[in-house]
C-alpha cells in the first residue's frame, strides 16, 4: 500500500475553513490532499478559476499524524459537464495538478471514459445517477488508466444523499468490479472528513473487497497522482526523469542476491 | 444483507502450555524471536506493592535512543557493522508506517530489513522479494541485507553502499537499543544528535478485583474453566479499567468477568513503555519465576508483551503487516508450579507465530 | 500444586475472537457538547438504524468504557457486525442538529491489543 490520500477537499471561499480542513486531514493520517475547484459547465461565462498559491495557504504545512513530514497539497479542477461544449481542454486546465470531469449524461460519460484527457471521472453523490454504467465505457476508462471517484461527505451531511451515494457507488462497483476506484471526501469542513481506515471499511458497504477498498484511499490515489503528472507529456505513457547512474553494474552480483532472497523466503514459511 | 459484510480479516491466536523447567521448553527462544516490543505489562494478583526484586529488573531495563533523520547507509560504516556483528543490536525506524511508508529495521541476527514502497524499491536497485501481503499489484518489496556477512571493500559491499548512499539516500527517524552489554550505543551515536530515553514505569493497585480461576493443566478451558479468548479479554478489561460486573440486561455493557471466578482483595498492574529488548523481557520472566518460587497468595502472574504495530517483522524475520490493525503481542501466565501458558496473537497480515 | 509437570501442548486458533473492539471518540466543532454514556450509545444506535433499519438498531454492542470529558469510548461488537457498526459510526454526521464526527483510533479482535498500541505512543 502507499500513503493515504484524500484527493477531494472542496476549495470553497472560506480560507480559514479550508486550512482547518487540511489540518484535520493531516491529523487523520492523510499524506496528500487535493484542493478541488469546481466549474459548473452550464453557467454561462463561468471562468476557470486559478488555484490559490499554496504558499498563501500555509507558512508551514501541518505534519501528518504519526510521521515527521508535512502534508502534500495538490490542486485539482473538476469540470461538471452537462453538454459536450463544457469540457474544453485549455491552457487554464494546466494550472492544476489533477483534472476531473463530472459527466451528467450517458453520452458525456461515454466520452469521458473513452476520450477525455482526465485523471478522474466523478460519480454523483447528491442525486440519483441519470444513466446506467455500461461495461464497455467503464472498461475503456480502466484501460486508459482513468479512475472513478466516489465522494462520501455529502452522505454524511444529508440522509437522502447517503442513499444516493451508496446506490450510485454500488452500481458503479458492480460494473467495474472494484477496479480503478478512489474514495475521497469532497469535504467542505473538518467534520466532513473521516480517517483512512474508516473509509477502507466504508468501501466494503459499496461492494469493494478488503484489498480494493484500502487501495481506494492509497494505491489507487497514487496512480491518479502519477497519471496527473504524466498527463500531457507524451500521451501519458513515457515520463523520463534524471536519476543517478550506477557505474559498477555487475550482473554476476545479481545472481547470489536472488538466490539469497529465495532462501530467506523459504526459511520464513515454517 | 450480503455475507461479505459479516466477515472480518483473519486473526490468529496460538496457545501453548509447558513447564519452564522442561529442557525442551521454548519459552525463552520464542520471547527472543519477538524483536520489537513497545510495552510490557505485568499483573500480580494479591499484591499491593511492586516487589523489590521485580522493581530492580524493571528499572534496569536498557535505555533506548531516538535519532532523527538517520541515514540508513550509516549502518554500513565500519564501527556500525562491527557493532551489529557483536549481536544484541536492535534498530527500528520510527514515525514510519508499515502499510504506507518505507520501514527499516536491523534485527539482532544482523539482518537489515528494508520494507519499501514501489518507487523507492525501483530506484534503489537492490534485489528483494514482493511483500506477502500485496493486493492486485505489488507495491511493497522487502529487501534483506545480511550485515554480518558484509565485508568492507568487497563488490557486494560497494554495491549496497552505492545504492543506499547515492541512488536512494534513505533517511528516517530511528529507535535503537542494545542488549547484553556488548554494544555501546553511546559510543556509536557519539557523532549523532540523539535523545536517550528511559522506559517509563507506571504502577497501579487495583482493589477488589474479580479474577477468573485458572487451572494450569486446562489450557483450552475444556473442563469448565475459562477459555484462552475469555482470559485474554479479561486481561484486556483489567488493563483498560473496564468494569467487569455488569448485568446481562444492562443497557450500556453486558461484559462480565468469566466464570468460574473469585475475588481478590488487591492486584498490582505495572506497565513499562518504550523500546524494550527481548533480553530484558527474558530477565523479567526469570525474576517472575523466582517470585513465584516462594509461597504466595496468588497462584499465577501474567506478563503481556506488546509488539510494535509498524515493525516489518513480528517473530524472527517473518513479515509483519498492518491491515486495519497491526496487533502482535504475547502473554505469559506463570504458575507457581513453574507451568506456564503462552498466548501469541497476530492480526490479518502476519505469519503464524513460532 | 501438581506433582508432575504438565506436558507440552500447542493449539492454533484461527479467528477465535467472537468480538471485535473499537476505541473511538466523538468530536464537535468547537466546544464539546455534554453527553451521558446512554446518550452516546443511543447516538450510535440511531446511526445503525439510519443505515441498516430496525435490524441494525437491534445489533447488540457494548460500551465497555466511556469517558465523559473526552467523549471517548471502547466498544465491543460481534465480529459479524463489525463492518456494519463501523460504517454506521463513520456516516454519523450530527447530534441534535450539531455537526459531529466519530474518530476511530483502533480496531482489533483482541481487547488486550488496545492497551498497547504503538501508534498512540509518542516515540514510535
Amino acid at each position: 500500500m502507499s500513503v493515504f490520500m484524500d484527493l477531494n477537499i472542496t476549495a470553497g471561499t472560506d480560507k480559514a475553513k479550508l486550512q482547518s480542513t487540511i489540518e484535520t486531514a493531516a491529523h487523520l493520517g492523510y499524506s496528500t490532499v487535493a484542493i478541488n475547484y469546481v466549474v459548473e459547465g452550464q453557467k454561462k461565462k463561468q471562468l476557470i478559476p486559478t488555484p490559490q498559491p499554496l504558499a498563501e495557504l500555509f507558512e508551514t504545512f501541518p505534519t501528518v499524524q504519526g510521521k515527521s513530514r508535512p502534508i502534500k497539497v495538490l490542486n485539482r479542477l473538476t469540470v461538471v459537464a452537462t453538454d459536450a461544449s463544457h469540457f474544453r481542454p485549455t491552457n487554464e486546465y494546466k494550472n492544476f495538478d489533477l483534472l476531473a470531469v463530472h459527466p451528467k449524461t450517458d453520452k458525456l460519460f461515454h466520452a469521458a471514459c473513452m476520450n477525455y484527457d482526465v485523471d478522474i471521472i466523478c460519480i454523483s453523490a447528491t442525486e440519483p445517477q441519470s444513466f446506467h454504467f455500461k461495461r464497455s465505457p467503464v472498461n475503456g476508462a480502466i484501460e486508459r488508466g482513468v479512475f472513478f471517484e466516489i465522494s462520501y461527505s455529502a452522505g454524511i451531511r444529508d440522509p437522502t444523499m447517503k442513499k444516493y451515494t451508496i446506490t450510485n457507488a454500488v452500481n458503479l462497483i458492480s460494473v467495474c468490479k472494484g477496479k480503478n476506484v478512489i474514495v475521497a471526501s469532497g469535504a467542505e469542513a473538518p467534520l466532513n472528513l473521516r480517517g483512512p481506515y474508516d473509509i477502507a471499511n466504508l468501501g466494503l458497504i459499496f461492494g469493494l473487497s478488503e484489498g480494493d477498498s484500502k487501495a481506494a484511499v492509497s494505491t489507487n490515489c497514487r496512480s491518479v497522482v502519477l497519471h496527473g503528472e504524466t498527463r500531457g507529456t507524451a500521451l501519458g505513457i513515457i515520463h523520463t526523469m534524471k536519476r543517478p547512474q550506477l557505474p559498477t553494474e555487475q550482473p554476476e552480483e545479481e545472481i547470489p542476491a536472488a538466490k539469497k532472497a529465495k532462501t530467506d523466503d523459504g526459511s520464513l514459511i515454517v | 444483507m450480503s455475507p461479505e459484510l459479516e466477515q472480518c480479516p483473519r486473526s490468529l491466536l496460538v496457545c501453548e502450555k509447558g513447564n519452564f523447567k522442561n529442557e525442551k521448553s521454548r519459552h525463552e527462544s520464542q520471547a527472543l524471536k519477538h524483536s520489537f516490543n513497545c510495552r510490557i505489562s505485568l499483573l500480580i494478583p494479591e499484591c499491593g506493592r511492586l516487589p523489590v526484586m521485580l522493581e530492580k529488573v524493571l528499572s534496569n531495563f536498557s535505555s533506548y535512543f531516538h535519532v532523527q533523520d538517520f541515514p540508513v547507509s550509516t549502518f554500513l560504516e565500519e564501527k556500525w557493522l562491527d557493532a551489529v556483528k557483536k549481536g544484541g543490536f536492535y534498530a527500528l525506524s520510527s514515525k514510519t508506517r508499515i502499510d504506507e511508508d518505507n520501514v527499516v529495521a536491523v534485527l539482532p541476527s544482523g539482518q537489515l530489513i528494508l520494507s519499501l514502497d514501489k518507487d523507492t524499491y525501483e530506484q534503489l536497485g537492490l534485489e528483494g522479494r514482493p511483500s506477502q501481503y500485496s493486493h492486485r499489484k505489488t507495491v511493497r518489496h522487502i529487501v534483506t541485507v545480511d550485515l554480518k556477512s558484509l565485508v568492507l571493500g568487497t563488490k557486494k559491499y560497494q554495491r549496497v553502499l552505492l545504492c543506499l548512499k547515492e541512488r536512494v539516500p534513505l533517511k528516517t527517524d530511528f529507535l535503537f537499543t542494545a542488549a547484553g552489554g556488548a554494544v555501546s550505543l553511546l559510543d556509536l551515536l557519539s557523532k549523532q544528535l540523539y535523545e536517550e530515553c528511559r522506559p517509563a514505569l507506571h504502577c497501579r493497585t487495583l482493589q477488589d478485583l474479580l479474577c477468573p480461576s485458572l487451572i494450569p493443566s486446562d489450557l483450552k478451558g475444556e473442563s469448565g474453566s475459562v477459555t484462552p479468548t475469555q482470559f485474554l479479554e479479561w486481561l484486556g478489561a483489567v488493563s483498560l479499567s473496564i468494569s467487569c460486573d455488569n448485568q446481562a440486561t444492562s443497557f450500556l455493557s453486558t461484559y462480565a468477568c468469566p466464570e468460574p471466578q473469585s475475588s481478590v482483595s488487591q492486584a498490582l498492574l505495572c506497565t513499562v513503555t518504550g523500546l524494550i529488548s527481548p533480553q530484558d523481557v527474558c530477565k523479567l520472566l526469570t525474576e517472575i519465576r523466582r517470585y513465584l518460587d516462594e509461597p504466595k497468595l496468588t497462584s499465577w502472574v501474567s506478563l503481556t508483551v506488546h509488539g510494535c504495530a509498524d515493525s516489518p517483522v513480528s517473530w524472527g524475520s517473518a513479515e509483519h503487516g498492518f491491515h486495519k490493525g497491526g496487533e502482535n503481542f504475547y502473554n505469559f501466565v506463570c504458575f507457581q508450579n513453574q507451568d506456564y501458558w503462552l498466548h501469541m496473537a497476530t492480526g490479518a497480515k502476519d505469519a503464524c507465530p513460532p | 500444586m501438581e506433582k508432575k509437570p504438565t506436558p507440552y501442548e500447542r493449539v492454533v486458533c484461527k479467528n477465535t475472537s467472537l468480538y471485535h473492539y473499537m476505541k473511538i471518540n466523538l468530536v464537535f466543532d468547537s466546544r464539546n457538547k455534554s453527553l451521558s454514556a446512554e446518550q452516546f450509545k443511543q447516538l450510535i444506535i440511531t446511526g445503525l438504524k439510519d443505515l441498516y433499519g430496525e435490524v441494525g438498531a437491534a445489533f447488540p454492542f457494548d460500551v465497555l468504557t466511556f469517558n465523559q470529558t473526552e467523549l471517548s469510548a471502547i466498544l465491543r461488537v460481534y465480529h459479524s457486525s463489525l463492518v456494519k457498526l463501523w460504517s454506521a459510526i463513520t456516516l454519523i454526521g450530527s447530534y441534535e442538529s450539531v455537526s459531529c464526527a466519530f474518530r476511530v483510533t483502533q480496531v482489533s479482535p483482541f481487547l488486550l491489543a488496545l492497551s498497547g498500541n504503538s501508534r498512540e505512543m509518542e516515540v514510535f
